[in-house]
């Protein structure tokens, strides 16, 4: 476990932004009623200035300091990115808000020829961003977390943690500043003089937490890490020697990731549903491009298709700075997919696919089908492979303008004309969607037509209707006026009456003007409900026929 | 003689590199398939515009109605144009004969978008029918070569729906000028006071008469269930048309054979040109 302590956070975030000055800068903020100093650079604490100590009195002992407000949503941000950017050594990674970061490492350290290569990795990459850090690696969250803030920075070994842990003062068992107060006043300073002390009175006076902290410190009691991202069940990724910047590259490496995270997928019978690109540039931003597919899906040239739409749908361009040097590919979902599936898949990509596409012509030409009446065509009516072309098709389209912009048709089980036909992203619905059933019910109860548009929000129009619960005469929508020459209706659809907002009932009627449009309209409320002197029920247009 | 030649032109007609021939969806109309040499072609881009606006959803109904049924249909359309004049609605759909399962619909930020998509729908094999919706603007000439091009390599039939009659060159196979029209009276309906007498208010028959009812109504309160119904009618204007002549029309759509039918109170319309006036002999 690796605990690394960025012990200037708000500091080394302004200063990165500024041109150095010589006087001395501090970060205050509000605590309860005061102001504080939060975070002091070097030339502040030589003056002898510490964290805690009131602005107005900083001020007052050293006039000539800097004093900034802290901004936290900042230094979270910067925690987060730095976060990110540390997925490159693990990709179990947790923030330890305010300014701490404990990655993972267990198995991972080798990648880097060891434990103290990869600190020297770190540290190098921290200095060149001109951060303060301290780190240090041991066996627990708890121990690797108090060496870091309190102890000497290093790596421990698992076992070490009570000789580690013994000369630390009480505050590295993360306890609350009141409990390490009321244990300083009973003469317990050090962690090694309550280690031994008996556990029960312990418990008693200071709380179950005292000791659960020095148990999780000591390894015994499993301490879960709270990851920032969700681990992925497959990951490949690769580093480059050259640092990378043109597309082909990325995609090209994306099509060598994929290769490899098909076999990890084939050995568990799996297939991927949501693949994360992850590209690390050289000056430490990371880049997350995320694709969805709507079966699941293993092979990599279709992957890679998936990231070249990806890639043209930045509006800004990739952006590779310095170039990336490294890649990690991860599915973030995977579903079991049947090997049979994967078969039909033809790898197809951009350049080349109008001469894949006449090549398959021709090795399955038909003649020609001859159209004697209104006959149904052969193309785009069914078959597992129409299925598997379209399930392409959506992909493609999702991953360059979005899962919710592709979007297909539902039936729901509803009277509510909006909610009984709904819109759902197409990679998440199934086949039939419902459509069955709703021909069922719609034979079964003779149901009056719908219009073949339905706006989103039904419209209010201004309507004049002969007889209060008749058809309207005449009305404007979208201030121009329609002289209605026929009506039908009403069809009467209640409102949601078993909830608080559903709304009064609806008289549906659908009209046809002299110009010869036709519209749903429908009065809100019913005459009958109206209360002494209401107003009269307002009128809408929710959609149009063809 | 004259086939054998006019088929030899249409060969030499075709871009080069597609070599099947698409076939065409015939309408069941005569005049109208007769114009078109045997009906709407596929593999081709037809341009499908509304009079104006209001007729939009006429014109979207038109096209819908082009496709056949069972057919996978891609929907793609503007963030705009789906706020403004509504998302297709599944059971509208259902009911002018249309599976709502097979239809997909694409929201697209920018014209850009939407080309590119109807592009992509165009040269998948499993999308037999493609509508475009582009409301407002001029379209970019390659743009609808392009699209052409796809059309034709995918065999699909890819249809442009556009909110106002452009006036700008076109390479699309045909183009339609569609407005609603009045549907025609069927007999035996023409509301009786009794139905408009409801909930104890009276109907004065000296005022102006009330809307007629589209279906004729039973004694129930609710005039709703069985009778005769309004179909819907289009007023159509073949402007442009790569194979024949041109022509106008009025089609009534038929709930029952989910097909377009002449309409039967055809109004009167000019005679459709038996030549294409607008070409000179040289």
């Amino acid at each position: 476990m690796l605990s690394l302590w960025l012990r200037r956070l708000p500091i080394d975030r302004i200063e990165r932004l500024r041109e150095r000055t010589t006087a001395p800068l501090v970060v205050y903020g509000k605590r309860g009623n005061a102001e504080l100093l939060t975070a002091i650079d070097d030339a502040a604490e030589r003056l002898g200035l510490t964290p805690g100590v009131a602005l107005a009195q900083a001020r007052a002992m050293h006039p000539g300091i800097e004093a900034i407000a802290e901004d936290a949503e900042a230094d979270s941000q910067l925690l987060d990115n730095i976060a990110d950017w540390c997925l490159r050594y693990t990709p179990l990674v947790a923030c330890y808000p305010p300014d701490g970061l404990l990655l993972d490492i267990s198995g991972c350290a080798h990648l880097y020829g060891g434990e103290d290569a990869l600190v020297a990795d770190l540290s190098g990459r921290l200095e060149k961003a001109g951060l303060a850090y301290r780190i240090a690696i041991a066996g627990t969250i708890g121990a690797a977390w108090a060496a870091a803030h309190h102890g000497a920075p290093g790596s421990y070994r698992c076992g070490e943690e009570r000789a580690l842990l013994s000369p630390l003062p009480l505050a590295a068992l993360r306890l609350e500043p009141g409990t390490v107060a009321a244990l300083a006043r009973v003469g317990l300073k050090r962690i090694g003089d309550m280690i031994d002390l008996p556990r029960a009175p312990l418990t008693a006076r200071f709380g179950p937490e005292l000791l659960r902290q020095l148990d999780r410190a000591l390894g015994q009691e499993h301490e879960p890490l709270n990851p920032r991202l969700p681990v992925a069940p497959y990951v490949a990724e690769q580093r480059f020697a050259e640092p990378i910047a043109r597309e082909q590259d990325v995609l090209a490496s994306v099509a060598r990731l994929a290769g490899r995270l098909k076999l990890a997928l084939e050995r568990r019978g799996d297939g991927a549903r949501r693949i994360e690109l992850t590209l690390f540039r050289t000056d430490g931003e990371v880049r997350r491009l995320a694709a969805g597919t709507s079966r699941p899906l293993r092979n990599p040239a279709a992957i890679r298709a998936l990231f070249v739409e990806r890639l043209h749908a930045l509006s800004d361009a990739l952006d590779p700075g310095f170039g990336f040097d490294m890649a990690r590919l991860s599915v973030l979902t995977a579903e079991p997919c049947p090997a049979r599936d994967q078969a039909e898949w033809v790898p197809v990509s951009r350049p080349d696919r109008a001469q894949n596409y006449k090549d398959r012509t021709r090795s399955d030409a038909k003649p020609v089908p001859t159209f004697a009446d209104r006959v149904l065509v052969q193309i785009g009516i069914g078959g597992a492979e129409d299925q598997t072309e379209l399930d392409r098709l959506v992909d493609r389209l999702s991953a360059r303008l979005g899962a919710r912009r592709v979007r297909q048709l539902i039936a729901q089980d509803s009277h509510i004309p909006e909610i009984a036909g709904a819109c759902m992203p197409a990679q998440m619905t199934g086949t039939d969607n419902g459509w069955d059933a709703f021909r069922r019910y719609r034979a079964q109860a003779e149901l009056s037509p719908r219009p073949l548009r339905l706006l989103t929000r039904p419209e209010p129009i201004e309507a004049v209707a002969e007889v209060p619960d008749g058809p309207p005469l005449r009305f404007r929508w979208r201030r121009a006026l329609h002289e209605v020459i026929a009506a039908e209706g009403p069809e009467r659809i209640e409102g949601a009456w078993w909830s608080e907002h559903g709304g009064p009932a609806r008289d549906y009627f659908r009209v046809e003007d002299k110009a010869g449009l036709r519209f749903w309209l429908f009065r809100a409320g019913l005459y009958r409900d109206l209360a002494q002197g209401a107003a009269a029920p307002s009128w809408f247009l929710h959609g149009t026929f063809a | 003689m004259i086939a054998q030649l006019r088929q030899s032109l249409r060969a030499l007609e075709k871009p080069a590199g597609i070599d099947t021939d698409a076939g065409c969806l015939p309408f069941g109309v005569p005049a109208i398939d007769a114009a078109l040499a045997g009906g709407l072609a596929r593999g081709a881009l037809h341009e499908i515009a509304a009079a104006g606006e209001a007729h939009l959803a006429a014109a979207a109904g038109f096209a819908l109605g082009l496709a056949p049924s069972g057919a996978r249909l891609v929907w793609i359309a503007e963030d705009m144009a789906l706020a403004e004049s509504g998302a297709p609605y599944g059971p509208g759909l259902d009911a002018f004969g249309l599976a709502p399962e097979r239809l997909l619909t694409v929201a697209a930020a920018h014209q850009r978008d939407l080309l590119w998509a109807m592009e992509e729908a165009l040269r998948c094999r499993a999308v037999a029918v493609v509508i475009g919706e582009l409301r407002h603007g001029a379209i970019d000439p390659v743009a609808v070569r392009r699209l052409s091009l796809a059309a034709a390599q995918g065999g699909a039939l890819a249809l442009l729906l556009r909110g106002s009659p452009p006036h700008d060159a076109s390479t699309a196979a045909t183009r339609w000028i569609v407005s609603a029209a009045p549907s025609s009276p069927s007999p035996g309906w023409g509301g009786s006071p009794s139905e408009a007498r409801r909930d104890g208010v009276a109907y004065d028959k000296k005022s102006s008469p009330p809307p007629v009812r589209l279906r004729s109504a039973s004694a129930d309160d609710l005039p709703l269930s069985g009778g005769g119904e309004r179909e819907s009618c289009f007023a159509v204007q073949l402007t442009r048309n790569r194979r024949g002549p041109l022509g106008a029309w009025t089609l009534q759509w038929s709930d029952d054979d989910e097909r377009f039918v002449p309409a039967t109170h055809a109004q009167p319309v000019a005679a459709p040109a038996a030549d294409r006036p607008h070409r000179k002999v040289a």
